[in-house]
Parts: structure tokens; sequence; C-alpha cells
């Protein structure tokens, strides 16, 4: 099997990790999506320079963090992803039985600034550990901890005293 | 006994103390009010950003993402990829071609195409010594148009930018006129080659937004074909631009 196919086929059992990565890093389902499809279009073109001995799924968490990084760079926004007005959509295009709940949050996520907010995706959401996540992001352990730190303190302002 | 601060309290909450440290701060906790509410609070937040994110991975992965990891030689017979749409194309259906001889359709809407193309007037594209190239309005977005600043009115847009594996830049595009059309443009000095354009389907109302993300298989295969390590940042797009694609 070449490169191209185990990256490939890797990469199925991978996909819904990836969408929930995704999703917690761009917020809107369908921006979300697209990030997914620029992510495997990436991972796929890129297929040679995988070694195999190296995690996949570390691999392509690497390059979806990248190419939320260039999005947010096309987007002009190197702040917040989403403008305040698109927060309620971001909430309101989630299927959940607590929309007061959902927009609580997504308006706390969307005011992380993007190094905390990818901290926030790969370690609580994704359950990487400090030390995976500083490899990836190409950081030191102690930036990885100090970005969360002040990620839980921004998410535990805006969520209130009860959580 | 020292207070415990905000990194090592997270650090526990994270499981990533070592078993004595953290069982330092289990024997606090017990006599302890405060550090167990500061406790209680950090992991409430790593709680609730689980049960947020979690049920994505309970969601059916959408066709147009799975499609994209099939075979070769099952993409064939899904000749078009379902471009990108804008929000609400969540959930959408996109056209596909479920019939019999579905190689035979793509050949036939390929042959479609290039007529479109070639016809005088469509004046998009030129022929040179049996060669496509690109030509006015086409040309024109080829030299000028960054990826990184996009436009989301104009007529072509701009995705990937790299290198080829010949030393030519290559880049690819998007017509998002209907027939919405995409393609792989190599600069040489006769100007933008085209080695492979293809109509791409795109939702019933739906737009083309991000040109990387629409490409048909025939096109990402071209791509596949020529890429030689990384496709350009922003900066070295701007930095191929200003060096006219050299």
């Amino acid at each position: 099997m070449n490169s191209s196919d185990a990256v490939r086929e890797g990469l199925i059992p991978l996909l819904p990790r990836l969408r929930r990565l995704a999703r917690a890093l761009a917020g809107q389902v369908a921006d979300a999506d697209d990030l997914v499809q620029i992510v495997l279009e990436r991972a796929l073109a890129r297929a040679a320079q995988w070694q195999p001995d190296a995690a996949l799924d570390k691999w392509v968490f690497a390059i979806a963090r990248n190419a939320w990084r260039d999005e947010l760079r096309a987007r002009g926004r190197s702040q917040h992803l989403f403008a305040p007005e698109e927060v309620g959509e971001m909430a309101a295009d989630r299927a959940s039985a607590q929309p007061a709940q959902q927009l609580e949050l997504a308006m706390a996520l969307a005011a992380l600034p993007p190094d905390h907010r990818e901290v926030v995706a790969l370690v609580l959401v994704e359950g990487l550990s400090y030390g995976e996540a500083a490899e990836l992001l190409d950081v030191p352990v102690g930036t990885v901890t100090s970005r969360l730190a002040r990620a839980r303190a921004t998410l535990q302002a805006h969520l209130g005293k009860d959580t | 006994m020292n207070p415990i601060d905000d990194d090592t309290l997270q650090a526990y909450v994270d499981g990533e103390l070592d078993a004595s440290d953290a069982a330092r701060i289990d024997a606090a906790l017990a006599h302890d009010d405060v550090l167990a509410r500061r406790v209680r609070q950090a992991r409430a937040v790593r709680a609730r950003l689980r049960a947020a994110f979690d049920p994505v991975l309970d969601e059916p992965v959408p066709v147009r993402l799975s499609a994209l990891l099939q075979p070769p030689s099952a993409q064939s017979t899904t000749p078009a990829t379902s471009p990108v749409t804008l929000a609400g194309g969540h959930g959408a259906t996109h056209r596909r071609w479920f019939v019999p001889g579905a190689a035979l359709a793509a050949s036939v809407a390929l042959l479609a195409v290039a007529f479109w193309w070639w016809q005088p007037g469509g004046d998009l594209v030129r022929m040179q010594g049996g060669q496509s190239f690109a030509a006015g309005a086409l040309t024109h977005a080829l030299d000028k148009a960054l990826a990184s600043e996009p436009d989301a009115h104009a007529a072509v847009a701009i995705g990937l930018s790299f290198r080829s594996n010949d030393g030519r830049i290559c880049r690819t595009f998007v017509l998002r006129t209907p027939p919405a059309r995409a393609g792989l443009a190599c600069h040489e000095s006769a100007g933008w080659a085209l080695p492979v354009l293809s109509a791409v389907t795109a939702p019933e109302g739906g737009e083309l937004r991000q040109a990387a993300s629409a490409l048909p298989p025939e096109v990402q295969a071209a791509v596949d074909a020529r890429l030689r390590g990384n496709v350009f940042d922003a900066r070295q797009e701007r930095a191929a631009r200003d060096a006219g694609w050299r």
C-alpha cells in the first residue's frame, strides 16, 4: 500500500473526531465542515509527507489547526472568527435542547483569541495531553498550560458561577 | 501547606499531575471548600465543552466529506464533487449522478464544457499549439487575484497556489458564473497553460465559496500529480505574484 492509500484509509475512521475538532475551532457547522474538506484535501495532497510511524490523528489535527489559522488570516479577523451577529446564527444552527446554554457557550468560545481557542479544542474537546498539544502546536508545554489556564478563566467568566 | 496555584489545579483536573502530587490535592480537597469549588468549576468547563461537542461524533458524516476518502476507482463513478455551500448547506442533499455509465456521462459533460469554452466568444480560453491557455478575465484573475484576499463577487475564485514538480507555479481556480467550472493553470512563458478544466455541480441555489474546496476529482488529481512540498501561504502567494509567477 502506498502512502496515499494508507493516509486515505487511515483518515476514514478519524472523520468524526476531525469534525468535532473542526466544530470546536470554527463553531458553525457549515464552516467546520468546509474546514474538514480543506483538511482532507491537504492531507491527501501531502500524503507523501506523512511518516508511517507518526500518529495519523496528530498529523491531520496539525493540518486542521494550520488550515483554520489560514482561514482566519484569509478572513482578516485575527482576533475573532465570528462577528458578534454571527454568534447567534452559530447557536441557531445547532440542533440543541438548550439553545440558551449553547448560545452562551458559543459566545464564550468566540471571545477567546485563536491561541486560546485552539488549546481548548485540542485539550478539553479532543482530549490531547498537554505534551501532545505542545508538540502539535510547536510551543513549550508551559505555554500550553498558561494559555489553557487563561482560556479557562475566560470561559468561566462568561459561563457564570454555576459552571 | 502551600496554596495551590491555578496551573497546578488545572493539571490536576486534566489528569496531568503525577500520582504523588495528585494525592496531595486529593487530601487537601477533603478539608478545603474553596479548593473543592475551584476544582468543580474547572471540571464543569471541561464537561460543558464535552457535552456540547461530543455529540458531533455521533452525527452522520456528510457524503461530500466521506466521498473524498473513497479509493480513486470509486471516485470516478462520482464525477462531480459537491462544492462547498454557504451556511445552511448542512444536511443539504447534493446532486449526484447515480446513473449507470456515470463515467460516460462525465466524459460527455467534460466535452460539453470544453465545447462551451472553445466557442467563439467564450474568451476565457485560447488555443495555441494544441494546448489551451487562459485568456481574458481568467488571465487577469490568475495574474492578479490572491486567495488570501478573496473577492466574493469576482467571477473567478482562486484556490491553491503552489510550485509544481516541474518548477512552474500552478494555481487552481473556479469560475463562479454558471455553469461553474474548475481547473488548474500553470504559468509558463506563453501564459497560463490549462492542463485540466472540469465541470462543477453546484447544489440547488448553492454558491461556490471556497475555490480550494470545490475541486472536482480530475482537478484534484492534476494537483496531486504536480504538488511538491506545500501549497503557498498568503505571504508566499503575494511574493510569487510580485515576482510575476516565475
